[in-house]
C-alpha cells in the first residue's frame, strides 16, 4: 500500500491563473508553460518526517464538480488569482468557496495573486539583470490590490464561521507570487505547511492510529470538537 | 416530404448533397453493386492507365462501373491539392486574411442556436457571422423536411455532421471521401463527449438553448487541436485500429502478468503505454464480457493523456467518458508516468470516483514488480528499436505499408489492430508523409466505398504504385516504386504476408489478458457483476 499522507493542501482557482506553474515551480525549481490541467493531480512531497500530499486541480468549470471530492478533509486550501485579472478573484467567492465546505474543520487558507511578474508592482523585488533584460517591455496594470485579496479572507473566515482571532493573520496569509520567476512561491508553500506541522502533530495525538487515516479524519475531528 | 428540398441545389461547381437525394435509385444500383463485389475475385488484377496521372475513377476499377458523382468528386482537383502541410495553428490568426481561407481543412463546432464553440483555426469569437451562415443552411434544409449532407464544390467539400445539439462542419481542400470528412467530425464528436458525456450537453441546451458550451470546454482546444492533427497523419483512425508497440512477446507478457496482479474493486481496465501507442492493456473479466475496449475510446484516450500536462511526479485523477462504451457515463481515470523522462505511462480506469487512494495503490504493487523484474529498462530497450523500417522486410520495391489483421479469433474479443513500418526513404519528409497517407486514404474510400466495395485496387499514381486488398484476413495497403510490376507486386506482396506471419506475435498483442476483481469465482464473481449494471454503486452515472 502507499503510504498514508499527513495532511493534505489543495489548490483551487480559475483556469489560467497558474496553479500548476505554482505548483511546478516549487516541486521542479523551474517554469515552463503548461497545458490545461485535466481532473486533478496529485503529489506527495516530503516535509521533514511528514508526508504532504497536493492536489493541483483543474480550473476549468468542466471539472467543477470534482472539486468537493479533492477538497474532502484537506488541511489546507491554497486559493489562487491572477493580479492582472480581477474576475479570477471573484470566482474564487463566487465558484470555489463552497467547495471548501469539505475541508476539515481546522482547515487553513491561503489566497495567492500569481503573475506578479507581469504587473509593474514587482520592480523592487527583481533583480536589475532581470529589468534589464526585459527592457521597457509593456507591463500589465494591476488590477488586484493585496487588500482586495485581504478582504476576500476575512469574507471566507466569515464564510468558514471561524472567528478572526483563531484564524492566523490576514497580512500573513494573503500572499503575491510569480511562478514565472520565483518569486515568493517557496515562502508561500513552506510557510503553509510550518503552519500546519502543528495541527498533524495535534491530529496524530488525538488519533487512535499513529498514522493518520484520512478516511478517519472525519471522526477525529469530530471527537475534537465535541470536547470544545 | 417537401420533394423540392430534394433537388440538389447546384449553381455552377457547387452541388449540395441531401440525405435522401434520390433514394431509390441508389438503392437499386446499389443492389447491382453488392452483386459485383461479390463476384469479384481476388487476383483479377486490373491496369490503371499509367498516362494519367489523374485519380479518376473509371481506370482502376474491378468491373466497368456506372458514375459514383460522390467519389469522382471526391478526386477532383488531386494532385494540386496534395501538398500543403497543414500549418502550425494560430488560435488569434486574422479570419478575414486569404491564409486563413486557404487551409487545407477548417473544422468548426457550433450549437443548434448558431453559437460557436470550437474552431480550428482562428478565434471563434470572430467566426460568429460565419457561423451563422453555418446554420442558417442547417436549418433551412431541416425546415424542408431534410437534412444537409454535404456542398460540394470544384476545390472545397462541406460536410456537415449533426449530433444531438452540436452540428460538426468540416471544410476541406483535402482529398477526402465525404465519408471519412464524416467520420472524422464524428471523432470530434466523441471527443467533446469523452469530456462532458453526452447526456450532460443534451442536458444542458435541454434548459438553456443558447448556452455558450465554450465555458465548459475552455482550456480543452488543444485537446481537439491535437485530435485534428492526429486525424491528419494517423492510418488508426481511418482503419478503427490500434498501433502497438513492437515488442518481444515474452515481455509483453510479463508487463501484462503484473497488471493483472495488481487489483481494486471496481478498476475495469489496466493500460500501459510508451511514446502514445499501446504496450498493453487488461480488462475485467465480468464488467467487458460482451462488449470490448473500443479503438475510437483508446484513440481518444491517448490523445487526451498526449495533450494534458502533468510533470514526472505526479498521478492524474479525471472523469473520463469513453463514448463508444457507454456515451452517458463516466470513467475515473488513474493516469501517471512510470519513468523520469515520461515515456511509459499507466492508465487505470475505474468506475468509482472515490477510489483514488486504491488505484494509486495499485500504481505502487505495477512499479514495484516492473523494478522487482527489471521491466523498465526491458521495456527501454525495446522501445529504441520498436519503429521499425520497411528495409526490414528485405523487399527492396517495396516503399511501405500498413496492415491490419482481421483474422483474430472472436473469443479473444482483442481491439484491432494495425502495423506499419515509419515511413522512411521517399517519404522522409512531412509533405511525402501526407502524400503518401492521401493516397491511402484514397484507396481506403474506394475499397469501403458503401455504394461499390472493392476488394482489391491495384493503382498507379504518379510517384508509385500502390496496391490495396482487402480478404477475411487482413487489410492491407501497400507502396510499391513505380517501376514494380503486377506480377512483382505480387511477389513482394507474398514476401510481405510471410515476414508479418513470423512478427506476429512481436507486432501484435495476440491473446488479451483478463482479470478479475471479484476475488472468489463463481458466486462472487456474480454478484460483482450484478453490483456493476446497478448506476447507483458504480459510479458511471454519479457525473450525471
Amino acid at each position: 500500500m502507499m503510504k498514508k499522507p499527513d495532511l493534505k493542501v489543495v489548490l483551487l482557482g480559475d483556469m489560467n491563473v497558474g496553479k500548476t506553474s505554482l505548483l511546478h515551480r516549487y516541486m521542479e525549481r523551474r517554469f515552463q508553460d503548461t497545458v490545461s490541467t485535466v481532473g486533478g493531480a496529485f503529489y506527495l512531497k516530503q516535509w521533514g518526517p511528514y508526508n504532504i500530499s497536493i492536489w493541483d486541480t483543474a480550473g476549468r468549470e468542466q471539472f467543477h464538480g470534482l472539486g468537493s471530492m479533492y477538497c474532502r478533509s484537506a488541511s489546507v486550501i491554497i486559493l489562487t488569482y491572477d493580479v492582472c485579472n480581477m474576475q479570477s478573484l471573484v470566482e474564487l467567492e463566487d465558484r470555489f468557496l463552497d467547495l471548501t465546505d469539505t475541508a476539515s474543520d481546522d482547515c487553513i487558507f491561503a489566497v495567492v495573486g500569481n503573475k506578479i511578474d507581469l504587473t509593474d508592482d514587482l520592480e523592487a523585488a527583481e533583480s536589475d539583470g532581470e529589468r534589464l533584460r526585459r527592457g521597457s517591455a509593456t507591463k500589465l496594470r494591476k488590477q488586484v490590490h493585496t487588500e482586495d485579496a485581504i478582504a476576500l479572507y476575512k469574507r471566507i473566515m466569515k464564510y468558514r464561521m471561524v472567528d478572526e482571532i483563531h484564524a492566523p493573520a490576514a497580512d500573513k496569509m494573503c500572499f503575491e507570487t510569480s511562478a514565472k520567476n520565483g518569486y515568493n512561491v517557496d515562502l508561500l508553500f513552506e510557510s503553509v505547511f510550518n503552519m500546519v506541522i502543528p495541527l498533524i502533530v495535534k491530529k496524530k495525538a488525538n488519533g487512535p492510529d499513529d498514522t493518520v487515516n484520512l478516511a478517519q479524519n472525519h471522526h477525529v475531528k469530530k471527537a475534537k470538537s465535541g470536547c470544545c | 416530404m417537401d420533394d423540392d428540398s430534394q433537388q440538389p441545389q447546384s449553381m455552377q461547381a457547387i452541388g449540395v448533397e441531401l440525405s435522401e437525394d434520390n433514394g431509390n435509385e441508389m438503392s437499386s444500383e446499389q443492389k447491382n453493386i453488392e452483386a459485383s463485389a461479390a463476384e469479384t475475385k481476388a487476383d483479377d488484377l486490373v491496369d490503371a492507365n499509367p498516362n494519367q496521372k489523374d485519380l479518376t475513377d473509371s481506370d482502376n476499377t474491378l468491373e466497368d462501373s456506372g458514375d459514383f458523382p460522390g467519389i469522382s468528386s471526391v478526386m477532383g482537383g488531386v494532385p494540386s491539392d496534395v501538398s500543403s502541410p497543414t500549418a502550425p495553428l494560430q488560435r488569434e490568426e486574422d479570419v478575414t486574411a486569404e491564409s486563413w481561407r486557404t487551409k487545407r481543412k477548417h473544422v468548426f463546432v457550433l450549437s443548434e442556436a448558431g453559437k460557436p464553440i470550437y474552431s480550428r483555426y482562428g478565434n471563434e469569437e470572430a467566426l460568429s457571422s460565419t457561423m451563422g451562415v453555418m446554420m442558417a443552411l442547417v436549418s433551412f434544409v431541416q425546415s424542408g423536411n431534410n437534412s444537409i449532407r454535404s456542398i460540394h464544390s470544384d476545390k472545397q467539400k462541406v460536410v456537415f455532421l449533426q449530433q444531438g445539439p452540436l452540428v460538426l462542419v468540416s471544410v476541406s481542400r483535402a482529398p477526402q471521401s465525404e465519408e471519412q470528412l464524416g467520420k472524422e467530425l464524428q471523432y470530434v464528436y466523441y471527443q467533446i463527449i469523452s469530456m462532458l458525456t453526452q447526456a450532460s450537453v443534451a442536458r444542458i441546451f435541454e434548459r438553456k438553448k443558447n448556452y455558450d458550451l465554450r465555458r465548459l470546454l475552455a482550456g480543452s482546444e488543444k485537446i481537439l487541436d491535437s485530435l485534428l492533427d492526429l486525424l491528419d497523419t494517423d492510418p488508426g483512425f481511418l482503419l478503427g485500429a490500434v498501433r502497438c508497440v513492437a515488442l518481444p512477446c515474452q515481455l509483453r507478457d510479463s508487463l501484462s502478468s503484473i497488471l493483472t496482479k495488481a487489483i481494486t474493486p471496481n478498476l475495469v481496465f489496466s493500460i500501459l503505454v510508451a511514446e502514445h501507442q499501446l504496450v498493453t492493456v487488461v480488462q475485467e473479466r465480468a464488467v467487458i464480457e460482451d462488449c470490448r475496449l473500443d479503438p475510437a475510446d483508446l484513440h481518444l484516450l491517448l490523445n487526451l493523456i498526449g495533450a494534458s500536462s502533468a510533470f514526472q511526479a505526479g498521478e492524474i485523477w479525471t472523469p473520463i467518458c469513453l463514448p463508444r462504451f457507454n456515451p452517458d457515463g463516466y470513467f475515473y481515470a488513474y493516469i501517471s508516468y512510470l519513468d523520469s523522462s515520461c515515456t511509459v505511462c499507466l492508465v487505470l480506469l475505474s468506475t468509482d470516483k472515490e477510489s483514488f487512494y486504491a488505484v494509486s495503490g495499485c500504481k505502487k504493487k505495477i512499479q514495484e514488480a516492473m523494478e522487482a523484474q527489471n521491466s523498465l529498462q526491458a521495456l527501454a530497450g525495446a522501445l529504441r528499436c520498436c519503429s521499425y523500417s520497411v528495409s526490414l522486410v528485405g523487399v527492396p520495391e517495396l516503399l511501405h505499408f500498413v496492415y491490419k489483421p482481421l483474422d483474430i479469433p472472436d473469443i479473444y474479443r482483442q481491439l484491432p489492430q494495425f502495423t506499419s513500418p515509419e515511413p522512411d526513404g521517399p517519404y522522409s519528409s512531412e509533405e511525402e508523409r501526407q502524400r503518401l497517407f492521401d493516397l491511402y486514404r484514397y484507396l481506403h474510400c474506394r475499397i469501403h466505398s458503401s455504394a461499390r466495395p472493392l476488394r482489391l485496387i491495384y493503382h498507379v499514381a504518379e510517384k508509385e504504385t500502390l496496391l490495396a486488398w482487402v480478404t477475411s484476413k487482413f487489410e492491407l495497403y501497400t507502396a510499391f516504386s513505380s517501376l514494380v510490376t503486377k506480377v512483382g507486386a505480387i511477389n513482394v506482396i507474398t514476401k510481405l504476408l510471410r515476414w508479418i506471419k513470423r512478427e506476429e506475435d512481436r507486432l501484435f498483442i495476440r491473446y488479451p489478458p483478463k482479470y478479475s476483481t471479484t476475488p472468489v469465482p463463481g458466486k462472487g464473481v456474480k454478484s460483482g457483476r450484478t453490483d456493476r449494471t446497478d448506476p447507483s454503486q458504480n459510479g458511471f452515472f454519479t457525473g450525471l
